[in-house]
């Protein structure tokens, strides 16, 4: 252990200004990364509310059209590619449906005349409830 | 080693015994119910949620403005709206009903009538009074009639548990009110059944018990043109949120949005304004409380111009308030600046903090 601690002093001693500039640079490259990637609100799921139930919670890495029976009738949901949509509903607005593209966790779009829900499912939350 | 694997035993111990959230979500009031319970046993939080969905249920059939409550029966707002214009007879009322329409007319006055629940003729005249509403033709004549007939909550007359209107042309519509009322009605449930911690949503105004485990609960404000949420405040017990906006129920017509947010003053309803929020602190017994606040205040902002919106505000004793006008312009009060973690990068950049107005 003391070694080794002795040897990285040894090391750093001889080091450059250009060695630090890559150890400088790659480190703020890793933190860039990691709040990039690793910390991100990128969704994992999507949950299908109907009604007071949940009708379903699907993953988002596919590419697939799911078909679900409101209240009103047939609604479809559209995933791809880490993004979940509304794309066809038979309510009179189409709130829903202008509502476009989700896909950060957190985010919802709701059809009131359907009684249906589509929910962003990620590994972190922002919030607990949307104040619309 | 040994002491990091117990850390690590110790941790999965206290996740696994972390007391649950327990969530639910249903369709009231012709919106969305959303309620969280944490730190009680499943089934209670299930038993307590439902209990305040039907009582939700209850109230909406009492409260309904154009719905008959059950098949032809018709509501109990139904019935005095029937009175209010055929005759001046006296008719009775529940207790509730007295109470919530001395607190409506309180409100109604001291926002100097723009919160005006008596124009249910005008929002009919919309097309906004119905669950599929469609865009109609607009019938200047009849809104001109409507607001030349001056329907204003001092029309109704209520004494000894009965109601009349001096004024045919009133029409309750309390849509303004009521989610608000029933926010308040939940959380007086909760805490007499000594529940600490609950987050009840009803359409996007939302009340806070207690808090989120060890954290305040959060709560995002929604985007007026997006799916997303632009900021996020920690509501803490007691506390209530609410807003006014011209996203959730509109309709386009030749291009232009027309929003279910009424000038009562004019009858044509408000296009220089995309969204109100007002956050309200726990208010002190017998006056108007939290939840009703953050149902009823924002209108009256929304409806005032610009110029006159932190007037208004100021006469409905809002502190906590954002604006965001029809350029996508924001401008919050300081105190609320100090409430918000902005999400949105480019709302943070436009946000101007303006001081409330001082006395």
């Amino acid at each position: 252990m003391f070694n080794l601690l002795r040897n990285i002093k040894a090391k750093t001693r001889i080091m450059l200004t250009g060695d630090w500039l890559i150890v400088i640079a790659s480190s703020v490259l890793v933190i860039f990364l990691f709040q990039h990637l690793w910390s991100h609100e990128h969704a994992t799921t999507v949950q299908i509310r109907l009604g007071d139930t949940v009708y379903g919670t699907y993953s988002l890495n596919q590419q697939r059209d799911i078909h679900v029976k409101g209240t009103l009738g047939n609604a479809t949901i559209s995933i791809i590619n880490g993004k979940a949509r509304f794309s066809q509903s038979p309510c009179h607005n189409q709130y829903c449906v202008h509502q476009g593209w989700l896909s950060r966790s957190g985010q919802a779009a709701i059809c009131l005349p359907n009684q249906l829900s589509l929910e962003l499912i990620g590994e972190t939350k922002h919030y607990d409830s949307l104040n619309y | 080693m040994i002491v990091a694997t117990c850390c690590i035993a110790i941790l999965g111990f206290i996740a696994y015994n972390k007391p649950p959230l327990y969530h639910s979500q249903s369709y009231v009031f012709g919106t969305l119910v959303d309620i969280s319970i944490y730190g009680e046993p499943e089934d209670r939080a299930k038993y307590l949620s439902n209990e305040i969905i039907q009582d939700f249920q209850h109230l909406h059939h009492q409260l309904h403005a154009w719905k008959p409550a059950s098949g032809n029966q018709i509501s109990e707002i139904g019935t005095l709206n029937l009175a209010f214009a055929s005759q001046r007879k006296p008719l009775n009322i529940s207790p509730l009903m007295v109470e919530i329409l001395q607190d409506a007319t309180k409100l109604s006055k001291k926002s100097h009538g723009l919160f005006n629940p008596t124009i249910g003729h005008l929002i009919g005249t919309w097309g906004f009074q119905a669950d599929e509403f469609a865009a109609t033709s607009i019938d200047n004549q009849k809104i001109a009639a409507l607001i030349k007939a001056n329907p204003t909550m001092d029309d109704i007359v209520i004494a000894n548990n009965t109601a009349y209107s001096t004024n045919s042309s009133v029409k309750l519509d309390l849509g303004g009110y009521a989610k608000g009322y029933a926010l308040d009605r939940a959380v007086r449930y909760l805490r007499k059944q000594h529940v600490k911690h609950a987050l009840i949503n009803i359409g996007g105004n939302i009340i806070a018990l207690g808090q989120h485990g060890d954290k305040p609960w959060r709560v995002g404000i929604q985007h007026p043109r997006k799916p997303s949420a632009i900021a996020t405040l920690d509501l803490l017990d007691g506390w209530a949120i609410g807003t006014s906006g011209d996203y959730q129920r509109y309709f386009m017509l030749d291009g232009k949005r027309y929003c279910h947010i009424i000038d009562p003053r004019t009858g044509y309803p408000v296009d220089h304004t995309q969204a109100v929020t007002v956050l309200i602190p726990p208010q002190a017994p017998h006056h108007s409380q939290a939840g009703v606040l953050s149902d009823v205040a924002s209108k009256p902002i929304f409806i005032e111009p610009a110029e006159n919106k932190s007037k208004i505000a100021d006469a409905m004793g809002i502190k906590y308030l954002m604006v965001i006008n029809q350029s996508s312009q924001v401008f919050v009060t300081q105190e609320m600046q100090n409430k918000l973690t902005w999400l949105n990068q480019d709302f943070k950049k436009r946000a101007h903090v303006q001081p409330t107005t001082q006395h």
